[in-house]
């Protein structure tokens, strides 16, 4: 293994994610797992883990990003995941544009510019219509797993309008559009649509600018890739390891602070 | 003015229009067969008047996608004292009632999402969402709209068309002319009497900068009389749903009030509404009512539900429930008495600072109050719009009120006037079937 | 450094009904102390308050109208307003009028109540109007209370609320100079919203003789919104390494009234209200409050504009796609960040912040 060199860690809601660079900025090791409440013992863990790699954690500079982000110690310095992700999505694909984070708690738009620097950004607002979490939550009324749901809705050849953006409106929706024998895939399909116009109208509101990146865990269903390319013209691109973008750009920031200083 | 938009509009709309429309109306009156869509096993054979409104309309936005360059363009807000732009030769376009009609035509998330795209949030109203989609990205199911020279925006119905018109001033950057209407609580003081008098008097000039010509007293007069003639039919008409049955219900109302809001002031609007009357007369001396059995009378109140007329109608009809009586048509009917051909601008101020959406939530409580009695109603449906906060505050308490002074239900149905992404099927569906049973017992 | 000892809002409603005042307690946004302090009666705002269990509001108004009048309306319910011998409600937006008009005939609370009506415009028959709607609430006080104070004392209580409101613009230009933090400093101003002006000026200038130190490192910002709640996101932003520099906010620098100039006491309360700075709610255009904004950056080196805004209200949604825009294309950032007054500070909203700093570098 190459020397690490700088260290990344996104501490989201649900998974906490750490990264290992070298001195060239190439992703080198991960890690990712569930999100423990105690964050503390979650980070004296990984520096355990990291120690079992072969190399001291805790002798390397460290940026921290996600919600937690404030909870890590160890870290020099906290960066909010906006600029994380458009750091590593910039590296990892070699060009800035337009990058589209779907997570379960939140969703974000970010114009990547020239020199991988943030252009402007923009977040769902406060219900969870924009987010993971609606297909979640609705999709469980239907009893499609979660990662079948994009292959799913892809084969339904028809597609029925979900009129609500709403979690709870929608769910009651769709009990009504069962209750009439509506077949469960068209309504799977109608329910990415939805989410698609949610984000896509997130898109046009900071002004799409090609070309168009995925990223965070929701990318991994198919549907809503081919469906962000048929809402808005573009085909989309993504870089290996979606979920770990905030992480890996977190450990950029800390290799060039590390090598400014 | 240019003289090939002017020869354009002539051959268009007087001509090829006027003629293409009148001959469609004409068959339409003259056909046996019914073009209803609305299910005739339970309601009445659709008024014959409907051809007429459909001909009104479609020359209506037939004229204002023409008017550009030919005639001085205004939009202006509902509530709006439009009788000096009328007097003015101007078109006069009502964002509003186009928002309606997107509406109804199931337009309205495809025209409001080009708004929300731009950044405008849903939580501000649906009209005006869907008005500045339509700006922004020409959609509009009349074909297209005409550019105004002048805005006129008066704060009777709400403070949002204060905001939403400051957007299109900045957007088209064309005069705006603001008539303030303080709320009124109780009586209208002088001094806001007298503010709004004075601001429609500062008008004029703006308005006639913009057409290029002067206004005359006598023309501002007769538009004036005409405006009063037809508000006064208007309110006949309505009062004719207190017979049993009810020879139209609210939502016919509904479909028929485009004329009185939009063409308020012309001689055909006053020829319309005295034919429609007189149609409503000779259902009435057949006994033929909206249903083909009502054994219920319902109130609406606020704004319709544009995309669920027919539903709603349907569903009520099939159970023999009328809707006869509403706040909403009642507004552009019950200012009638006001207007004083021979005092133009002091009786306009009266008249647009007394409309019900700029006077306190008892006044609107004792409007259904006196409805309720007057029609001899049932029950009441008060739609508590999302996008209509003037309309809405106030509903939780005056349905309390109705419940306990006439020992009738009112339902209180959350939905939004324009945009369907705020109607939950399932949960209005639910609704009314528990009100349903509340009113049979 | 520290703030001198501020009375809360409790111990200034107690001290001042001790010494036989009287307390009214008024809705957002402009109004005119002056009248009120001469017939001495105290003006105590109510900007919601936060946190308010708001079901007892919710019996009377429907979920899509703000946190500030469903709070405002359940603390009322709740007895927070117990104290106030009137409740005067100026008609600053749809819900606010909706909020007078059922308080006036469904609810019926103890106090009186008074209506406001505030002009759209800032033409002649504005002033006129407005100036008449003063002298309507002066006839009205003086029925409830009994006193006619002559045009002298209403001049004099004028002229204290004016040099309040000097030394309230002098703390905003030397803000950074008082060594005040984010937070302290909107401590300090916010008391403008209850403490009797005389109160005001002594603390003020305690403040403003204090001797000068360096002003606090960080990214200039500009706060703009109806008010900085909860109270905590200033401390954030400190944390975040940004200083908020100027603000167009509707608790604090929209009501920036400069003094007025006519001798006629209900004139010149107008004129004050009438010449404020750029505020939706009185219908200022687009173009003012972008020309306004740019100012207050270009005299205070504001690098972005956070706009910070209470969930549905109209008058400042319909503005901000255009004005953002503007101010964009002459150079000045914006974030747009929606708050609700019963929710805590949200991750999302110190990410949002946070991004927007790390733009700004």
């Amino acid at each position: 293994m190459e020397e690490v060199k700088a260290l990344g860690i996104d501490v989201g809601s649900t998974t906490v994610k750490l990264t290992a660079v070298d001195a060239q900025g190439k992703l080198i090791w991960h890690h990712l797992e569930g999100a423990d409440p105690r964050v503390e013992d979650q980070v004296d863990h990984f520096f355990n883990l990291m120690r079992e790699h072969g190399f001291d954690g805790k002798e390397l500079p460290m940026v921290a990003t996600g919600y937690g982000r404030n909870l890590v110690e160890q870290a020099e310095k906290k960066v909010t995941e906006i600029t994380c992700h458009a750091t590593g999505v910039y590296n990892q694909l070699g060009h800035g544009g337009t990058l589209v984070d779907i997570g379960g708690q939140d969703s974000k738009v970010i114009i990547i510019g020239e020199n991988s620097q943030v252009v402007d950004f923009a977040m769902n607002d406060k219900c969870a219509a924009g987010t993971g979490r609606f297909l979640e939550n609705t999709a469980g009324r239907l009893r499609v797993p979660l990662d079948r749901m994009g292959v799913e809705a892809l084969s339904a050849a028809e597609e029925v309008a979900i009129s609500s953006t709403c979690t709870v409106f929608a769910e009651s929706e769709i009990i009504s559009m069962i209750a009439h024998g509506v077949e469960v895939n068209p309504i799977l399909k109608g329910l990415h649509r939805s989410l698609i116009l949610r984000i896509v109208a997130m898109i046009r509101s900071v002004g799409l600018v090609p070309p168009l990146m995925l990223s965070g865990g929701v990318v991994k269903n198919p549907a809503i890739r081919e469906m962000i390319t048929q809402e808005l013209g573009e085909q989309v691109t993504m870089p290996e390891y979606p979920q770990l973008m905030g992480a890996y750009g977190a450990a950029l920031i800390a290799l060039k602070n590390s090598n400014r200083a | 003015m240019s003289v090939s938009a002017t020869l354009k509009y002539m051959v268009n709309v007087n001509i090829i229009g006027k003629t293409a429309l009148g001959w469609q109306r004409r068959r339409a009156e003259h056909s046996t067969f019914s073009s209803s869509k609305w299910r005739t096993d339970i309601l009445s054979e659709p008024l014959r008047i409907g051809a007429r409104t459909k001909e009104l309309i479609s020359l209506h936005y037939l004229a204002g996608r023409y008017a550009n360059g030919h005639r001085p363009v205004a939009w202006v807000t509902s509530g709006g004292p439009v009788e000096i732009l009328q007097a003015l030769g101007y078109y006069v376009l009502y964002p509003e009632n186009h928002g309606a009609l997107c509406g109804a035509r199931r337009a309205v998330v495809d025209i409001s999402t080009e708004a929300e795209n731009a950044g405008y949030s849903r939580d501000i109203c649906s009209y005006a969402r869907t008005d500045i989609g339509s700006v922004l990205s020409g959609k509009t199911p009349v074909g297209k709209l005409p550019k105004p020279d002048l805005l006129l925006a008066c704060t009777n119905i709400c403070q949002t068309v204060l905001h939403w018109y400051r957007v299109l001033a900045d957007h088209f950057n064309v005069p705006l002319i603001l008539i303030d209407t303080p709320f009124v609580y109780d009586e209208a003081p002088d001094h806001a009497i007298k503010f709004v008098r004075r601001q429609l008097e500062d008008s004029i000039p703006v308005s006639e900068q913009v057409a290029g010509k002067t206004l005359e007293y006598k023309k501002l007069q007769e538009v004036l009389q005409l405006s009063k003639d037809a508000t006064e039919l208007w309110l006949e008409i309505m009062g004719r749903g207190k017979q049993h049955p009810a020879p139209l219900s609210v939502f016919d109302q509904f479909i028929h009030m485009a004329p009185i809001v939009e063409m308020r002031g012309l001689k055909t609007t006053v020829d319309f509404y005295s034919q429609l009357l007189k149609e409503l007369d000779e259902r009435i001396s057949k006994g033929i009512g909206a249903l083909k059995k009502e054994r219920k009378r319902l109130l609406w109140d606020n704004l319709p539900i544009w995309y669920r007329l027919r539903y709603l109608s349907e569903y009520l009809a099939e159970r023999g429930i009328a809707v006869v009586a509403s706040t909403y048509t009642n507004a552009w009917g019950e200012l009638a008495p006001l207007i004083n051909v021979d005092k133009p601008l002091d009786s306009m101020a009266r008249t647009y600072l007394y409309p019900i959406l700029n006077k306190g939530t008892k006044y609107k409580l004792n409007t259904m109050r006196r409805m309720v009695e007057d029609f001899d109603l049932n029950g009441v449906i008060l739609h508590s719009d999302r996008s209509c906060k003037p309309y809405s505050i106030g509903q939780v308490d005056q349905r309390n009120r109705l419940i306990k002074e006439y020992n009738i239900p009112a339902l209180l149905l959350e939905a939004d006037h324009d945009d369907p992404r705020a109607y939950a099927e399932e949960q209005v569906a639910s609704r009314l079937a528990a009100f349903m049973e509340m009113l049979e017992d | 450094m520290e703030l001198p000892a501020i009375p809360n809002r409790i111990e200034t409603i107690t001290a001042f009904k001790q010494n036989s005042g009287m307390i009214a307690a008024v809705l957002p946004i402009h109004y005119p102390r002056s009248l009120f302090r001469a017939f001495d009666v105290l003006p105590v705002e109510v900007w919601g308050p936060p946190g308010t269990d708001v079901s007892h509001g919710g019996a009377h108004l429907q979920p899509y109208v703000c946190s500030i009048v469903h709070n405002a309306l359940s603390f009322l319910k709740k007895g927070g307003l117990d104290l106030a011998d009137f409740i005067a409600v100026p008609h600053t937006c749809d819900s606010l009028q909706g909020f007078g008009s059922i308080l006036l005939d469904f609810v019926k609370p103890k106090q009186s109540i008074f209506p406001l009506y505030l002009p759209r415009g800032n033409r002649p028959e504005d002033l006129r109007f407005l100036t008449e709607e003063f002298r309507q609430l002066y006839r009205h006080l003086s029925g409830l209370t009994g006193k006619k104070p002559s045009e002298e004392i209403l001049l004099r209580c004028i002229r204290r609320e004016e040099k309040a409101d000097d030394l309230l613009r002098q703390l905003y230009e030397k803000r950074q100079k008082v060594s005040l933090s984010n937070y302290s400093f909107y401590h300090l101003v916010r008391t403008r919203e209850y403490l009797p002006a005389e109160t005001f000026i002594s603390i003020a200038e305690k403040v403003l003789s204090r001797k000068g130190f360096d002003n606090p490192k960080g990214t200039a910002i500009i706060l703009s919104g109806i008010v900085p709640e909860p109270m905590e996101v200033l401390t954030t932003i400190t944390e975040l390494g940004a200083a908020v520099v100027a603000d167009d906010l509707a608790c604090c620098g929209r009501r920036l009234y400069a003094s007025g100039k006519s001798e006629q006491p209900f004139r010149r309360m107008a004129e004050r209200i009438l010449n404020a700075p750029p505020d939706p709610t009185r219908g200022n255009s687009l173009e003012e409050r972008k020309q306004y904004l740019l100012r207050l950056a270009d005299q205070t080196d504001a690098r972005g504009v956070v706009f910070y805004d209470v969930k549905f209200c109209e008058p400042e949604l319909f503005d901000l796609p255009r004005l953002r825009a503007k101010l964009k294309a002459a150079g000045l950032p914006s974030v747009q960040i929606e708050i609700d007054l019963n929710d805590p500070l949200s991750n999302q909203i110190v990410t949002r912040i946070g991004a927007f700093l790390e733009i700004l570098g």
